[in-house]
């Protein structure tokens, strides 16, 4: 029987999940309508960064008077499609330390959102694969070997990678990722040291726990690897896509 | 942020090539946007400094110190030169009536010519893309790109009694803002204003001054303003009134109240270069509360080992602390780093090891695979989605992706870009389109039907949301929940009343693995064509054991490039010594429609051909 045909998304999921299961990390998920909790506060996004703006994220329409309800606790429970899916590592490592757990890897891989004029290379909707991985000693040169497996088995065995500074409120030091594909340096994720502030709100001791945590498009890699010129065509519904 | 290279080079003299100067801000400081040369030979960086870093950074000396630091060069620090007169005593009074003021320091400075700037400045300002004013602002705008911190001067015929006072604006006034633009700016209760005794307003705090009270050709006499204002509230204002200066960026960013005082000494010894006779009052300084002592940190070499994952010594440590001039003690193996007043991103044991981790340069970690036994469970929903995607592939059905968003639903999101402000309840809306789109590329696809399926969340009732499989073929679509999904496919017997499962005979097993030999999966996306298709059958009667290859060889050779893809074999039977092999041809141009004549034109080489060698086209 002729079997049916992949999305390439799907193609490039499967193999991150592949390789990060082996590596260790465990498969997580969260919902894609977060709390501004989970996908703000928790994250150590201050109450006044740009992405919390209107024009930025697609907020759920709510009264004012709804809306102040949701923020009273010491959690806000304001609906939110998540802007990214570093939420699923907010929540992962939340319910680690309940359970006692100091040592612990997550992979995530989710649909985000954000509300901007679309292109090519712009989508209101997008893939983003998100890993985090805690330890007493989990630092910064095991992130670079985590995802140095992780582009090899996606992007082919001659690929290289390297940090280059940059910020996230979520993360520090932060390091933005770049891989050379063909010649070329390519902006790939971000990632960096859980904020002690991050591992504080889930819970922990940043005193005794610390970690990594790492982010970025799926649908980036995707475009990367098989040259698709245009993120839009990943959600048409069109099988003239699965090429793969 | 547009940055002269030859700005810099006045407080380092000894520094590289612009050229080699990318590669240390790529990789210890933050990206280069672009290096450009100006005709004149000015080389010009812009740089994306990075939000933690806007403190400090949004400023040629900030960069300068940076660089001087990296590079273990020497710093040039002008402030010694500068040579203010004895400041006369003052009346000048200023006054808070607002928490989003922290700082106001203000300077009278009398007997000052308004004219234009001395080349130098006019060549700094241009060179990074601002214009020449006069003397007094041009002064103003150096010191804001010189050091990072906004300036301003006003008029001191518009300040009766010399007195300034910074308030919330009264709603609904308006003020005409200085520049070109002849902007008249609606304010709010909620904005800060700098007004005076007449209560009235001056210019708006942190974002830009009125048009009126700026300083004017037959200006003598000025207010020198070096303020700190809440960060939050002139980026509300700012945003509010869509009017992003360079002011209004360096304080939304937050900067250090100490700042103001190097300001002023800079922004006089300029005024004092441009206007010798000009005479200087004592600076008024407003504080809202008395500066914090310096922060100190303290941590130890292998911590920060311990967070890299490096191996550096406590006397690269020093040496490093030492290049960057930081005060700091050691004590044995621990040091106490005294945090300077600009630096307000360092706080945590975390930001000492960003700061050491990009200044050794993060290509010097060597990639370590953490060996951890970790404790993982098994997500089960994962598990499920994965059970599912394989039997829908293994039975022909392919997968597809479409929008959450949709045109009704229970959700709808506060202020989307797009038509569809809903998340979608079901994916059989979805799908159904995508079946249509597909069901018309059949032949394009090489199918004879399509079977089609979607995994995605839906969005019911508040804040619940449902991961939902949906299938769609010729029988219709059906949706079902992942849990429920699982449950069904675990029975096969279930199997054939969810999918469209085909009977397997010898024949369609040779036409499947025929074409499957003639169909690779791509490594690269290829384009389809945006015109029409036109599809063309073939059977044609050959004796029997013929192998279909040859058949295929000439529909390739006759079709060339406007086959849209390998011709499929569809159809195979056998009669009297004789095989019918039935082939579908699919004919699309890159460049245009195709018209049938064209393909009938191909289509009667081909027949031609095939008769010839003997064979009846049916």
């Amino acid at each position: 029987m002729d079997t049916g045909t992949e999305h390439p998304l799907s193609i490039v999921r499967n193999e991150a999940y592949e390789i990060f299961s082996e590596l260790g990390f465990e498969i997580a998920d969260g919902p894609e309508l977060e709390t501004e909790w989970y996908n703000f506060d928790a994250l150590n996004v201050s109450k006044n960064h740009p992405a919390r703006d209107m024009q930025d994220t697609y907020w759920i329409k709510m009264t004012e008077s709804e809306i102040e309800q949701a923020q009273a606790g010491e959690r806000s429970s304001r609906p939110v499609l998540r802007t990214h899916a570093t939420s699923v590592s907010a929540r992962m490592l939340e319910k680690a330390s309940h359970e006692n757990k100091n040592t612990c890897a997550y992979i995530s891989i989710g649909k985000v959102f954000r509300n901007e004029a679309t292109d090519a290379t712009h989508e209101a909707q997008f893939f983003q694969i998100d890993g985090s991985m805690i330890g007493e000693n989990i630092n910064l040169s095991n992130m670079k070997a985590v995802l140095l497996k992780f582009y090899k088995k996606v992007l082919g065995e001659d690929i290289e990678i390297e940090f280059r500074p940059s910020f996230f409120p979520f993360t520090e030091p932060s390091v933005e990722v770049h891989a050379k594909f063909k010649g070329k340096w390519l902006e790939m994720m971000g990632g960096g040291m859980l904020h002690p502030n991050v591992l504080k709100n889930a819970g922990f001791d940043p005193e005794k726990v610390q970690g990594f945590a790492f982010g970025g498009g799926l649908d980036r890699i995707a475009m990367i690897k098989y040259k698709i010129p245009d993120v839009r065509l990943f959600y048409q519904g069109d099988l003239r896509l699965n090429q793969f | 942020m547009k940055i002269s290279y030859s700005w810099l080079k006045s407080y380092v003299p000894e520094l590289p090539d612009a050229e080699k100067l990318c590669d240390v801000f790529t990789y210890h400081l933050c990206e280069v946007e672009s290096l450009e040369t100006l005709p004149e030979g000015e080389k010009i960086f812009d740089l994306n400094i990075l939000p933690n870093r806007a403190h400090d950074l949004l400023s040629h000396q900030g960069i300068a110190r940076e660089l001087a630091g990296q590079l273990g060069l020497k710093f040039h620090d002008a402030t010694p030169m500068y040579k203010i007169p004895e400041s006369l005593p003052t009346k000048l009074q200023i006054e808070s009536q607002t928490d989003n003021c922290r700082r106001y320091t203000g300077r009278i400075v009398r007997n000052i010519t308004v004219g234009p700037s001395p080349e130098w400045v006019v060549k700094y300002l241009e060179s990074i893309g601002q214009r020449s004013i006069n003397n007094i602002v041009d002064a103003t705008n150096i010191v804001m790109y010189d050091c990072g911190q906004p300036c301003h001067a006003f008029d001191i015929r518009k300040i009766p009694g010399e007195k300034i006072i910074i308030k919330n604006a009264k709603d609904g006034e308006e003020l005409e803002l200085l520049g070109s633009e002849k902007i008249k700016a609606k304010l709010k209760n909620s904005d800060t204003v700098i007004a005076n005794a007449d209560d009235m307003t001056l210019g708006i705090a942190g974002v830009k001054g009125g048009l009126h009270s700026g300083v004017q050709n037959d200006t003598t006499e000025i207010v020198l303003e070096v303020a700190n204002f809440d960060p939050v509230a002139v980026r509300k204002t700012a945003r509010r009134l869509g009017i992003l200066t360079d002011s209004a960026k360096r304080f939304e960013n937050d900067l250090s109240p100490t700042l103001c005082d190097f300001a002023m000494m800079e922004l006089s010894a300029l005024i004092v270069e441009m206007c010798p006779n000009a005479q200087f009052e004592t600076i008024v300084n407003f504080e809202q509360k008395p500066p914090e002592n310096l922060r100190k940190i303290t941590f130890k070499t292998a911590q920060i080992n311990n967070m890299l994952g490096s191996n550096i010594s406590d006397g690269e440590v020093v040496a490093i602390l030492q290049k960057y001039a930081f005060n700091y003690t050691q004590n044995g193996d621990v040091f106490e780093l005294e945090i300077p007043a600009m630096r307000l991103d360092l706080w945590s044991i975390n930001d000492v090891a960003e700061e050491i981790g990009r200044i050794i340069g993060y290509d010097t970690l060597a990639p370590v695979i953490p060996k951890i036994d970790f404790d993982k469970k098994v997500n089960e929903k994962h598990e499920k989605i994965m059970r599912a995607r394989n039997v829908l592939l293994a039975h022909g059905y392919s997968e597809v992706m479409t929008y959450s968003f949709a045109k009704s639903g229970v959700i709808e999101v506060a202020y989307g870009t797009s038509g569809e402000k809903f998340l979608r309840t079901n994916l059989s809306d979805g799908i159904k389109k995508s079946y249509e789109l597909n069901r018309l590329n059949a032949h394009l696809l090489g199918c004879d039907e399509i079977k089609i399926f979607e995994i995605g969340n839906i969005f019911l009732e508040k804040n619940v949301e449902h991961t939902h499989i949906a299938i769609a073929d010729k029988k219709g679509v059906k949706e079902f929940s992942v849990e429920n999904f699982a449950e069904k496919i675990s029975d096969e017997n279930n199997l054939s009343q969810i999918l469209l499962i085909e009977k397997i005979t010898d024949t369609k097993i040779f036409i499947q693995n025929f074409n499957k030999k003639h169909f690779s999966k791509k490594e690269i996306f290829s384009a389809w064509s945006p015109f029409p298709f036109i599809t063309r059958d073939i059977s044609v009667w050959v004796p029997e054991h013929t192998d279909p290859e040859i058949l295929l060889q000439i529909f390739v050779e006759h079709g060339g490039e406007l086959l849209a893809r390998t011709p499929q074999l569809f159809d195979m039977f056998s009669k009297e010594n004789k095989t019918s092999f039935g082939f579908r041809l699919v004919f699309q141009s890159q460049n245009k429609t195709l018209t049938d004549e064209e393909t009938y034109t191909i289509v009667d080489n081909i027949n031609n051909t095939l008769k010839n060698k003997g064979y009846i086209v049916r």
